[in-house]
């Protein structure tokens, strides 16, 4: 068993842990890398069924590209997919030129917590990676949300040995992480081995590439040549680069990141 | 596992000696630090009017910045020429033990790390403990801060030979110990001049004479049913293999319920007809024969099976707010099995950081201790000893909503049930009918086993006794066991009609009453 094996195994353990306690599941679908393979990796657990449906939270200010994959990658799979938006929020005029903390936590955290409340979901599950950011190298796989959204980091129950905490108030949802062990270099191996459709827009086009994505006014491209996986695999390789350089909510202040999530962002 | 694949390592410690500024040392050493990080970092540290600190890679929550302590379980990566890293930086303070446990159990192996002029501390041993509970044998001693001391060799043998005596008293035997400074960077990544006198390799050679230790070869097969999945007219077994190798077309035996079975198939998505699975795969399997497992069952291989324990004595590490009580209810979880089980003795408490015993047949235990104990499960799991298979031998327990320690199980009680045992249960409802809480084993010569319901215990506890006439000693003795699990009092009276035992639950003052008014069997 080589180490892409072992995140593989370890994912679907959690997979089916979590769809064996939990009865009202969902699990996001950003439509990025991580979320596909985790998309795939659920494929996996259960025998090419999902039997959860998949969320996406959509702001509206998408590529368009992304939407076209998704539309495809949906309709092959033959996915149930819920798209959501946070049609009050929109309709009040809500863009990043509000601030991109205040947009983030209104068309995102918000729009997820509409979902969720809408079809009662109790579990969802989460593509972030421990390496991504640093508040996200702090999560359980298994990781409770308070009613308010909160994520109480300083006081987390202890996990081992793949005894995951299942029992929670009712007024709690859980977040669950199947991909936390895994590094950005892994999912593009993964990526890879399996040969896993990912949106075009991380392929280098014109020198430019995406390297993780988001909404238009707030991502951007990186420098790169990389047009397949193959050299994704290479770049990333000798990249002195943070994956998240490209997202402007982690920079526009101190802790922006980390106040996000506390709030109930992913 | 390759020798080239990713090794989880977990740095620990007391708190203070060093462990953010050694992993940022150890990203910066080995060419992992992002350009972008380094300038966060060095940002960060003229915003706040301090000298440059490597440690500030690992806090990277606010609060710890403020604390300047390292809260909980973080995770990063770096890499040596040989493989990859994944860093596990524990959190040295005591409170935060449920994070270094939990971090420590994910490793493959640990750095423990030792300021060479404080020397051992309270902290470097709890943890060298907990490593030593949890199974973790590939563990380097760094013994840091020899900037502070002028490189003595004399102050780092004194430290070596202090911790080296202390891990070989809880079974660790470490791989090297390094003199090292994070801070300036000597025998982390190169040998340094400051330390001629040291012939050992630099820390990062020490990590990468480590192996990626999850596989369990060798081992008898262990499959513990996971879920059960049903459609297109069959029963799919999902679980992974914890050890050994499960091969189709194999016989094979459920423990604990001792049903057999014929292996059909092992699947996996797209792969319909695998000839075997090995430690560590998730497959799905199918059986020639349809039949009822739950989940918890253990697929063995015919004669070697796991013993279905009734009775497991363990060394328990207790993390929880509460102390943990004698006679309490608690959750079992083992492998898939969940089970109630009653924490029916504590033979000894341990201090986690001392080793010293402060009481013997205790009536509770306390966070953060250690404490060999037995619980009594309320129906029969499969488990081994850590010894024989560390995967079937831990196990983690609950109390109301949240996991609160762990243990490691040193023996299993299996009380097998063999021909012509009566099995005698305890219910509620037993309790009300019209001849009173009455049970007459009087004519019962031959072995006799109890089950109770919850709901036995419940009536009990309002008030309710119950009343069995014996025919045996041995009848009284499993009659006192089960009083002891369950925490009830018993009388037991000789009469004109026979042998009578009286099974009550005393009033809320159970605990004070305790000493003198347990009835004496």
């Amino acid at each position: 068993m080589d180490h892409l094996d072992a995140l593989e195994n370890e994912s679907i353990y959690i997979f089916r842990e979590a769809h064996r306690k939990f009865k009202d599941l969902a699990m996001l679908w950003s439509i990025g890398k991580d979320s596909t393979t985790l998309l795939w990796l659920a494929r996996k657990a259960f025998f090419g069924k999902v039997p959860f449906p998949l969320v996406h939270i959509d702001t509206s200010f998408k590529h368009p590209t992304m939407i076209e994959y998704r539309d495809r990658v949906a309709k092959e799979w033959a996915v149930d997919l819920i798209v959501s938006r946070n049609e009050e929020a929109l309709c009040a005029g809500m863009e990043p030129g509000k601030g991109r903390f205040v947009c983030c936590n209104a068309l995102k955290t918000q729009g997820l917590q509409q979902v969720l409340d809408r079809h009662g979901f109790k579990g969802v599950f989460l593509g972030i990676r421990r390496d991504e950011e640093g508040s996200r190298a702090k999560e359980r796989i298994f990781s409770p949300r308070d009613k308010n959204f909160e994520w109480n980091y300083k006081d987390q129950p202890p996990e081992l040995w793949d005894q995951f905490n299942t029992s929670f108030g009712p007024d709690t949802h859980v977040r669950i992480h199947p991909l936390l062990s895994w590094t950005e270099l892994d999912i593009w191996e993964y990526i890879r081995r399996e040969d896993i459709p990912v949106c075009p827009l991380y392929l280098s086009r014109d020198g430019k590439r995406f390297r993780s994505l988001g909404c238009v006014p707030c991502n951007f491209p990186i420098a790169s040549g990389a047009s397949t996986v193959d050299e994704i695999i290479e770049e990333l390789k000798v990249t002195k680069t943070p994956e998240r350089a490209g997202r402007a909510q982690d920079h526009e202040a101190a802790y922006m990141m980390q106040k996000l999530r506390s709030l109930g962002y992913m | 596992m390759n020798i080239n694949d990713t090794l989880r390592i977990v740095i620990v410690g007391h708190v203070d000696h060093g462990k953010s500024t050694l992993i940022g040392r150890l990203f910066y050493d080995t060419g992992s630090l992002p350009e972008e990080r380094y300038r966060e970092i060095e940002e960060t540290c003229r915003e706040q009017g301090r000298a440059f600190e490597f440690a500030y890679l690992m806090d990277a929550l606010e609060e710890e910045r403020e604390h300047n302590i390292t809260i909980d379980t973080a995770q990063t990566f770096f890499k040596t020429s040989l493989r990859p890293y994944i860093i596990i930086d524990a959190p040295g303070h005591k409170e935060f033990l449920k994070n270094m446990i939990t971090g420590a159990a994910a490793a493959d192996a640990a750095i423990l790390l030792v300021d060479g002029a404080e020397g051992v501390r309270e902290q470097t041993r709890r943890h060298a403990y907990m490593l030593s509970l949890l199974g973790l044998r590939q563990v380097v001693v760094a013994v840091n801060k020899l900037d502070l001391v002028g490189f003595r060799r004399d102050r780092f043998e004194e430290v070596e030979e202090e911790i080296r005596g202390f891990l070989l008293s809880v079974g660790l035997v470490p791989a090297h110990v390094v003199p090292i400074s994070a801070r300036e960077g000597d025998n982390i990544a190169t040998p340094s001049e400051r330390t001629a006198w040291y012939s050992g390799p630099t820390l990062l050679g020490a990590l990468d004479s480590f192996f990626p230790a999850r596989d369990i070869s060798g081992l008898p097969l262990r499959f513990p049913v996971q879920d059960i999945y049903v459609g297109d007219g069959k029963r799919v077994y999902a679980g992974r293999v914890e050890s050994g190798c499960l091969r189709a077309g194999s016989r094979a035996v459920f423990s604990p319920s001792g049903k057999k079975v014929v292996v059909r198939s092992v699947e996996k998505w797209k792969q319909p007809a695998l000839p075997e699975a090995h430690a560590g795969e998730c497959v799905g399997v199918t059986f020639t024969e349809e039949l009822f497992v739950e989940r918890g069952e253990v697929l063995s291989e015919e004669g070697e099976a796991s013993p279905a324990a009734r009775e497991i004595s363990a060394s328990l590490f207790w993390l929880g707010n509460d102390p943990l009580r004698l006679s309490s209810r608690c959750v079992l979880k083992l492998a898939t099995a969940e089970v109630e089980a009653v924490l029916s003795a504590i033979t000894e408490r341990i201090d986690s950081s001392t080793l010293e015993v402060t009481e013997r047949h205790a009536n509770r235990v306390e966070n953060l201790e250690v404490a060999n104990v037995t619980f009594t499960l309320q129906h029969p799991i499969a488990a081994d000893t850590f010894k024989e298979n560390p995967r079937l031998g831990r196990f983690v327990v609950a109390v109301g909503e949240f996991v609160a320690g762990g243990g490691i199980v040193r023996e299993v009680r299996s009380d097998r049930l063999g021909g012509g045992t009566r099995v005698v249960r305890l219910h509620a409802r037993m309790m009300t009918e019209p001849d009173g809480n009455f049970i007459d084993l009087s004519r019962e010569a031959g072995p006799v086993e109890f089950e109770v319901s919850p709901g036995f215990v419940a009536r009990l506890g309002e008030g309710e006794k119950v009343a069995i006439r014996l025919c045996t000693a041995d009848q009284l003795e499993k009659i006192a066991r089960l009083a002891f699990g369950y925490g009830l009092g018993m009388t037991f009276r000789r009469g004109p009609d026979g042998n009578r035992v009286v099974l009550f639950r005393e009033g809320p003052v159970v605990q004070a009453t305790t000493e003198e008014g347990f009835p004496v069997i």
